[in-house]
This record gives structure tokens, sequence and C-alpha cells, in this order.
């Protein structure tokens, strides 16, 4: 008798459990996904999210996180107008716990303000401008590294691997610094100069420069007196173009270059100069090619990670889609797993006590946020740029040692006629 | 330091010829048409893309190629100043400023749409010669292009002070009514007129191609000197803006070397409103030309 009424009753409770259970799993985290989809930004805001979009597939795949699915809330933040409204719009009527974004550093700084505000968290792994994480915010993390660090890391490199290479001292090389003279080049520029003033290095020329100019033959001539070893540059694409253009007009001989970020590291620059672009180094986000230099147990592996982009999109993630999935990983995988829930408390607790050594994402770098006390707050001290150089019109890494991809070639670079 | 002269002020001509070669064709529409072609910039970007378009499709050298590139911006002018200038002739001006800003913006999309964003260079068969003189070098492209603007301002200037047709517009420039009145149909003096300034930007276009980068938004970075130079050469005068373009030029260079590349603009625009304060119709311009 007894027996008669627990059987059908198990089986109910069952049935019912296994009723609610698919309901439960089925509603999904929905995150905000806040990019420059149309508008002059479109292009990299859009390859940012194709890395990110990659991320969520396979964690979807995997299961989902805390056993939901994760679907993106996508705003469009074609300017900063529309990333404090599209920022406000997703927190107030969407009400997303998380706002992911959002490549540009100026649509950054707007949007973040808002999410700050309202306590939310946002999560960024493409904007680089220094003063997004120098404001104090407590629910604001950044995956990506710093524009200052860009700097720093091509004046390190000059004065480490470029001496020894050259067989000079430190203090007798001569360095000249040029940048673009707006917020990234001035940024990044002044980050340079900085930093080769306390290493006390020759500086012999800081030079800024408009990138809208049509002819930058002045700035190479004041170039050609001050005679400098090696030449840092931060550039977009088409002053980038011009500068190297009419420094092989004018025969502007320089020991070696090294460009940060923007307009070096992009196909264009390979592709204009052919053989004249080999020998020119670029500090940048990594793109990695050899799994050997990350951590084995990384899943998906490298491999996977680029031929599931590649089938996707026809070609290998570049450099902007690769950070989008650090980014967008980081946060599936390691930081709301640990956190159990979406609240943000728990989700920033969980972001501050991560700890992903070198070499544990797919762009080699290690995670650790940086402490609300911090004067870079929320930053994400284990990233940093590498340095990587042109060859055969293809970008290696070469620096640091623990990811170098092919030891350096054209140190000194050859006269221009013999290159 | 000194020793770097003569080369700044190679440097400043050969830049200043570019400038002159925009801005002949400018100069025309500006003091004949009397438009104020904001859409000169895409004209000259059009221009590049034919350029790059005939050499990756057809394999042609830009230079030859400019007998295509050419008459094809000339008959890129004669519909455009069909759809969008003509209605608006008689318009009041800031109609006619709204309407070429707004070609100016078409275009640039059009060309982000058909042709992305991407940076795109051409290859000529001297894209890498240069004439070297001791120390002193000049890039073969840029003396192409600054002998082609020299001959372009003095062939134009022949034109209009020799032939019938260069005589009519001469006549619809000092005296539309009258000349209506000798039997001059101004509409085609316009439309042709619209169509040889963008002829000139088609030569300049194709002559630059082997220097600059091509991408949607090219024009933007040349128009603004463009206006300087013809301004400061006086309004319709073809050998003003060829002098016009070479001062800018050189000033250009030699700022940029002497203060700073980045105050260079600053310097020209200084130089600029000191001489029309002093010559209000520009070096060169007639005196009242600026108004009709």
């Amino acid at each position: 008798m007894k027996r008669g009424i627990i059987l059908p009753a198990l089986i109910s409770v069952l049935a019912c459990l296994l009723a609610a259970a698919p309901i439960e799993a089925a509603e999904p985290i929905r995150i905000g996904a806040l990019f420059p989809f149309t508008g002059s930004l479109a292009k990299l805001g859009n390859e940012t999210f194709h890395g990110a979009d990659l991320a969520r597939e396979w964690i979807n795949e995997q299961g989902g996180v805390l056993g939901r699915k994760v679907e993106w809330v996508k705003g469009d933040a074609v300017d900063t107008k529309a990333a404090v409204s599209e920022a406000e719009r997703l927190i107030t009527v969407e009400k997303v716990p998380i706002i992911f974004g959002t490549y540009s550093s100026s649509l950054s700084n707007a949007a973040s303000e808002v999410a700050e505000r309202h306590r939310v968290i946002y999560w960024e792994q493409g904007a680089i401008a220094d003063n997004i994480t120098a404001r104090g915010f407590r629910y604001l993390f950044r995956t990506c590294p710093r524009a200052s660090s860009f700097g720093e890391t091509a004046v390190k490199f000059a004065a480490h691997d470029l001496c020894s290479r050259l067989g000079m001292k430190a203090k007798e090389m001569k360095i000249a610094i040029i940048y673009e003279d707006t917020l990234y080049g001035t940024s990044v520029g002044s980050a340079a100069q900085r930093k080769a003033q306390e290493m006390g290095l020759n500086v012999v020329a800081v030079e800024p420069y408009s990138a809208k100019a049509v002819d930058v033959s002045s700035l190479i001539m004041k170039l050609q007196a001050r005679r400098p070893d090696v030449l840092i540059a931060t550039s977009y694409m088409n002053d980038a173009i011009l500068f190297w253009r009419q420094a092989r007009e004018l025969n502007l001989q320089l020991k070696a270059m090294v460009g940060t970020g923007a307009g070096h590291g992009m196909m264009d620059f390979a592709e204009t100069f052919g053989k004249y672009s080999d020998g020119v180094f670029n500090v940048d986000f990594p793109v990695i090619k050899d799994p050997r230099v990350l951590d084995p147990k990384l899943r998906p592996s490298l491999s996977e990670f680029r031929e599931a982009f590649r089938a996707k999109h026809g070609r290998y993630p570049a450099v902007h889609a690769t950070a989008g999935f650090v980014g967008a990983m980081v946060l599936f995988q390691q930081v709301i797993p640990q956190a159990k829930s979406l609240d943000p408390e728990a989700i920033r607790k969980a972001a501050l006590s991560l700890r992903v050594p070198v070499g544990g994402t797919w762009q080699g770098w290690g995670v650790r946020f940086a402490p609300p006390a911090h004067p870079a707050a929320g930053q994400n001290l284990e990233s940093f740029p590498m340095v990587m150089q042109w060859q055969g019109g293809q970008l290696y890494i070469v620096s640091p040692a623990k990811f170098k991809e092919k030891e350096m070639i054209l140190v000194p670079l050859p006269s221009w006629e013999r290159r | 330091m000194s020793s770097l002269l003569p080369q700044l002020i190679i440097n400043g001509i050969l830049l200043g010829g570019i400038y002159s070669l925009i801005s002949i064709g400018l100069t025309l529409i500006f003091g004949v048409v009397r438009i104020v072609n904001f859409a000169h910039g895409e004209f000259l970007m059009l221009s590049l893309y034919a350029a790059f378009w005939l050499k990756s499709l057809a394999g042609l050298d830009p230079y030859p190629s400019l007998l295509l590139v050419v008459p094809l911006l000339f008959l890129a002018g004669l519909i455009a100043h069909r759809l969008v200038i003509q209605p608006i002739l008689e318009a009041p001006s800031y109609m006619q400023i709204f309407a070429t800003v707004g070609l100016s913006v078409a275009m640039q999309n059009l060309a982000l749409f058909f042709w992305k964003a991407d940076f795109r260079t051409v290859e000529s068969f001297c894209s890498h010669s240069a004439l070297q003189i001791g120390t002193l070098v000049a890039a073969a492209p840029k003396l192409i292009a600054f002998g082609a603007s020299a001959l372009a301002t003095i062939f134009l200037h022949f034109f209009l002070q020799r032939t019938y047709l260069g005589r009519a517009i001469r006549a619809v420039v000092q005296d539309r009514e009258a000349s209506q009145l000798m039997g001059i149909d101004i509409y085609r003096i316009y439309l042709f007129t619209f169509g040889l300034g963008t002829a000139c930007v088609g030569l300049a276009g194709g002559l630059m191609a082997p220097i600059y980068a091509i991408f949607p938004t090219v024009g933007v970075y040349f128009v603004l000197t463009a206006f300087v130079v013809v301004v400061l050469g006086g309004l319709g005068s073809l050998p003003g803006a060829f002098l016009g373009g070479l001062i800018i030029g050189v000033v250009e260079s030699l700022a940029g070397f002497f203060i700073s590349p980045q105050l260079k603009e600053a310097v020209y625009f200084v130089i600029f409103l000191a001489v029309l304060i002093a010559r209000p119709s520009g070096l060169l311009g007639q005196m009242g030309a600026e108004e009709l």
C-alpha cells in the first residue's frame, strides 16, 4: 500500500523536475554588447564583436554559463552620444547585468560612466586610452593593455633588444619620437618620451604632427638633421604610408623603425611597401599563431579558435577579433562561473580574485585586475603589448622572448637601395 | 641646418605643384560658374580611384591611363552639373553650398560603400625613380606632376585668352547679361566650364595616384588647401592658382622644419590672412572679380 503511493509520487516529482529543468535552463543570460556596429568605426567595431561572438557560440555549445545559454542584447554606439544613450537603454530597459564593449576609447569612456552610475559591470576588451581605468571606477574591468604601455614597450625594446643587436650602449643610442597629435598618438608618444627620459636615454627629437597632413617632408628633414638611430612612431594608416614613402624618397636612413600600433600593424602597410616594409617593428596586441607558447590546458585550443573563426569569416582572426574573444572568454569561462551568479557585486569579487598566469589566454596575457585602490583600478595588470616585425609581408612576434616566433632581421636596416 | 635649405625649398615647390594642380580646376569653377564647389575633393578621389581601377583591372600605368581618366572626369563633371548644379544656379549662395556639401558627402559614402575603407596604392613605372643632383633629390612622380601643373596652367591660360570659346568664358565672367545679349549661351558655358574644371582635377588625380594612398575620404585632405590657394591667388586667376600653390607649398615645407610640423597650417593661414588684408582680391585677382 505504502509502496503504491510512494512510487507514483516519486514519478510525479521527477516528472515535474524534468519538466521544470528545461524551462529553467532555457532562460538565457542576456549580456549587453555595446559596439559601433555602424558608422565610421564600424569596421573594427564589428571585427571585435565577431571574436566575442565566437566565444559565446563556443561556450553555448559547451552547455552555457551557469547552465544557461548566453545571448547578446546589441547596442549600436555610433558616436559618444549614441554610446551613452544605448548604455542607458541596455541597463534600464533591457536590464542587462553586464555591458560588454566597446573597441573605441572615446565611446568606452562615455558609456562606462553610465554603467558605473547604475552599478552595472562594464567589461572592456579593446579600448586602450589610459584614462578609462584612471577614474577609480568599481564596476569597470579592462582585459587589454593601456596606450602608455605601447610607448613604454617600444622604448624598453629599443634600449635593451635593439641596443644589444646594434652593439651600442643604451645611452649612446639616439632616439626620435614622432606621433600624430590626437588623443591616441599623444598618449602613446608622451608615454614613450617619459619612459625614455626616466631611463636616461638620448632623445634627439620629439615631434607631434597632424595625421591629416598631405606632406611630411619637413618632418623627415627635421629627422635628417638630428640623425636618430631609432625612430618610434605612432601613426594612423594614411600618415604611416605617407611617412614611409617620403622617408624613402628623401633617403632617411634609420637603424630601426618601431611603430606602435594602428598604421604600422595593418596589412595595408605591407601591401603598399612590399619588401620595403620588411624589418619595420610594430608594438601591438599580439596575434599568436604558435600554440606551444600558451597554456596547453586552454580550451578551445588556439588552433580550434583560429579554425572556427576562419570557417565563419573566411580568414584567420586578426588583432581585434582576438582581443574580443579573449575578453569574452575570461568573462564566460572564469569570472561568471566563479561568481556563481549575475549579481554585480559577486562578479566584481570573482574578477578581483581571478589569477591567470601569463600564457593563460589566447593572446598570451595573464589576468590580474587592479583593485579599486590602485591608480589603474580595473585594469588587467598582466596584459601587455608585444613587439612584432614585418618579415616577408607578415608580422611575427620577436619580443618578449617567451613568445618569440622569429629572430629579428634587418637590424640595422640596410640603405634603401639595398633592401 | 642651412645646408638642408635647398632641399626644403625643392620639397616645398614640388608639393606646391600638387596644390596648384588641384586648384586650377577649382579656380575655373569658382571664377566662372561662381559655385563654391565643396565636392571638388571628391572628384579628386574619383579620379584617384579611376587610376587605381585602371591599373588593377586593366594593368594600365597611371600615366597612359590619364587619356581615359581625364575625359571620364570631364563627363562626370557634366553629369554633376546637369543634375546638381544647374538647378541651383540662380539660388542663394547658401543653398548652393548645401547642395555641393551634400554632393560631397554622398560621393564619399558611395565610395565607402562600394570600394570599402581600405587604403589602396598604385605603382607606376617611375614610382621609385628620382632625379638626384649632388645631395638634392626630387622624386620622379612629383617632378612630372609639377611639370604637368605648369603646362596645364599655360595651356588653359592661352585657351582662355586666344580661342573663341575661351573668350566667351571670359565674357561670361565679366558680364553675365551683356554676354547673353551678344548671343552667348551662358548655361552651355557653365556646363562646359564645370566639366573642364573636373577634367583638371582628373588630371591631378591621375598624376597623384602614384604619390598618395587612395581611400574614400582622401579628397577632404586636399580640398581646404585648394580653397586657400584659389583665394590667395585670386578668384578665377589661373596663374594666381599656380603661384598660390607654390607659395603655400614652400611655406608649409619651411614652417614644418623651422617651426613645427604641427603648426605649419597655422603659419600659412596667417600668411593667407595677411595677403588678403593687403590685397583683398588675392595676389593676381582682378579687383571686383569676386562680385558679379
